[in-house]
């Protein structure tokens, strides 16, 4: 307890950097090419459950809220979340070297970003462009990215077990069991 | 709350709020493509509007031979010279075309759109004509009078047409009775709020919000706003009185369904072909929901009757009646999700499907190579919220149920779980999971009311 950005063992990181002018179109298309050519480069972080850019292009301002004025961003802004296992600190220092290659093409189109986008001048940059996460709701923030992969393939073995074993007798049922799941530990 | 909403009947499109009703018992589907200049295509377009059957209840004995209804995709309204500002007015989903939602829909594989009959799902489609008959006889003469128009008028080609027939005792090719279960509409079918509305406590119902399906009205998000804004819709004129419809042709491998269900209930622990049938699909043939007739198929019930389609899910929260992952269940979970119909009663939709093709005779096991399926037909104000939104993360996925990666066990395919589980004690395991249902082709469409119907025909849409 104590941080608003943990809840259990995950942490919850976000940093909020604005977009050089000129350069959202190419890191729009950047990051959507990212999901066309193979897996995620946060595959390669394997502490994350789940990581996420966005672009905000501008506030939406709806005529129908009758604001006193309407309110709009000078640049357009890139978000970064990510949910992982374990201390930011290690987690970025993970991110900073296995994502070096990406990082300049994504951080460097930002305002502010260090010439060489790796190591731990682009940490301080995140670092300083964190965002405070107010709530951090997690289903189940006492499992690690290991233990629920884990978690899933023991339900997968179980179901086919379920599905292959219907219909036995109870003496064959214990018989398989013992020899596909095995005793419980 | 406000006063009951008046509906423009004389300007909606009939067969929407209201279905024709099964005296009109074959209905063509013919997929037009316009290959002349816009102002071409708009005289011939003209020519239709005197045709086109509205919502306005017929007088007693006045039911028309035939009806004709028009609908257009977003290739069709620029074909018909509707402007880019315009069409940016609709809805990104309807602009995209259903072919390119392919991955989002599950038609992959063999339903891949590449795959798709001709003149499905490559912007070709423009205008549907929907012509309904009582006799064939009535039926050939609309279709020949709407094909010499075209000729007539030139540059004009139906590029796929698709007929289809009503079933004995309004069956779907399965087995099942099919389409009476309907939401019901505020200022339309009150009587049906009971099964068709919102479950609310207390075992009231009340009617949904018209504005759900058809544009121009409040919908359920709206019809609570003290400042009266209605939901989004096209560009006026376009968007009043009229609505999104899907059209999916659907194939069903009925050979298969019957195989794969006399093996599986060899192990059934019961050995009940008809009740595991029943159990995957969560009605009985005769439409007897299995919550309330769990056993065996009730006679002489008819779930049309008033009352019939009256059931909820709450006595029923482990699956012992109906299995959660009945596809009745998971099509249109009711109060199944718990919150009082909150997360489920703004993802209806009203449905006119039709069967196509020949009956398979009943005991045939082995395919006789022929097409036969369903061209289903919905109607909603949101394409992605309503019709989306259940074929997505209802029947394609389990989550919400609690069914993990299981998928609705008529409609999916094998790369989910692969099984459906039919709870009991012990429970059932339905497996493997086969394809029953293939999708042969499918358009996103807007049919527009009958004001906006003019001002496409006479250039002034926008």
């Amino acid at each position: 307890m104590g941080s608003p950005n943990v809840a259990g063992q995950a942490y919850a990181f976000m940093a909020m950097t604005p977009i050089k002018p000129g350069e959202e179109c190419p890191l729009a298309e950047y990051l959507r090419g990212l999901r066309a050519h193979g897996p995620s480069p946060l595959a390669r972080l394997a502490r994350t459950h789940i990581g996420r850019f966005v672009i905000v292009p501008d506030f939406h301002n709806d005529p129908t809220w009758k604001q006193r004025r309407e309110e709009h961003l000078d640049l357009n802004y890139l978000i970064f979340t990510s949910n992982f296992d374990g201390a930011l600190d290690s987690y970025l220092d993970e991110l900073c070297e296995r994502l070096a290659p990406e990082a300049s093409e994504i951080w460097g189109r930002c305002v502010g970003c260090p010439e060489s986008a790796r190591g731990a001048a682009l940490k301080a940059y995140l670092k300083h462009n964190q965002i405070k996460t107010g709530i951090f709701f997690t289903a189940y923030g006492h499992a690690t990215v290991g233990e629920v992969k884990q978690a899933l393939r023991e339900r997968e073995g179980m179901i086919a077990f379920a599905v292959a074993s219907q219909g036995l007798e109870p003496e064959a049922l214990q018989k398989a069991f013992l020899a596909e799941i095995g005793i419980a530990r | 709350m406000a006063a009951p909403v008046r509906m423009d009947l004389g300007d909606i499109q009939g067969d929407i709020l209201r279905a024709y009703g099964n005296a009109y018992d074959c209905t063509t589907y013919a997929f037009v493509k316009i290959e002349c200049p816009p102002e071409q295509a708009r005289v011939w377009f003209s020519g239709l509007l005197g045709h086109v059957t509205t919502a306005e209840p017929w007088a007693e004995g006045e039911k028309p031979l035939t009806t004709l209804n028009v609908a257009v995709t977003a290739s069709g309204l620029r074909a018909l010279g509707v402007s880019e500002d315009v069409v940016g007015s609709f809805s990104h989903e309807f602009r995209d075309g259903m072919s390119s939602r392919a991955q989002l829909l599950g038609d992959v594989g063999p339903s891949d759109p590449k795959r798709w009959e001709r003149g499905l799902g490559t912007g070709d489609a423009h205008v549907l004509l929907t012509i309904n008959a009582q006799q064939t006889s009535d039926h050939r003469r609309a279709l020949g009078k709407l094909r010499h128009a075209m000729d007539t008028a030139g540059g004009l080609r139906i590029i796929h047409q698709q007929d289809t027939e009503l079933l004995p005792g309004s069956r779907e090719h399965f087995g099942y009775a099919d389409g009476f279960a309907q939401p019901a509409i505020e200022g339309t079918s009150d009587d049906k709020a009971r099964g068709g509305g919102v479950p609310l406590k207390n075992d009231q119902w009340r009617p949904l919000a018209p504005g759900e399906f058809v544009l121009g009205y409040p919908d359920e998000d709206t019809r609570v706003d003290p400042k009266k804004r209605l939901p989004s819709a096209p560009a006026a004129p376009l968007g009043r009185n009229g609505t999104y419809m899907v059209w999916r042709k659907l194939h069903q491998d009925v050979a298969l369904w019957r195989r794969v269900m006399r093996d599986a209930a060899q192990l059934y622990h019961d050995g009940d072909q008809h009740k595991l049938e029943a159990k995957v699909v969560g009605r009985w043939p005769n439409g007897a929901p299995l919550v309330t007739y769990p056993d065996q198929e009730p006679v002489g019930i008819d779930p049309k009757t008033p009352g019939g389609n009256d059931f909820r899910y709450d006595k029923d929260k482990d699956g012992m009646r109906c299995p959660l992952g009945a596809h009745v269940r998971r099509s249109n979970p009711r109060d199944a999700l718990g919150f009082e119909g909150h997360l489920s009663f703004r993802h209806r939709m009203i449905r006119r499907g039709m069967p196509y093709g020949k009956v398979l005779p009943e005991g045939v096991l082995t395919d006789d190579g022929e097409d036969r399926g369903l061209v289903f037909v919905s109607f909603q104000g949101s394409i992605s919220r309503q019709f989306e939104g259940v074929q997505v993360q209802w029947l394609n996925a389990g989550n919400i149920f609690g069914l993990g990666h299981d998928k609705d066990f008529v409609l999916g395919d094998p790369h989910g779980t692969g099984k459906m589980t039919i709870q009991g004690k012990p429970p059932f395991f339905l497996a493997p999971q086969e394809v029953f249902v293939l999708t042969r082709g499918g358009e996103y469409l807007f049919v527009p009311g009958m004001t906006a119907l003019a001002a496409l025909a006479d250039g002034t849409a926008g």
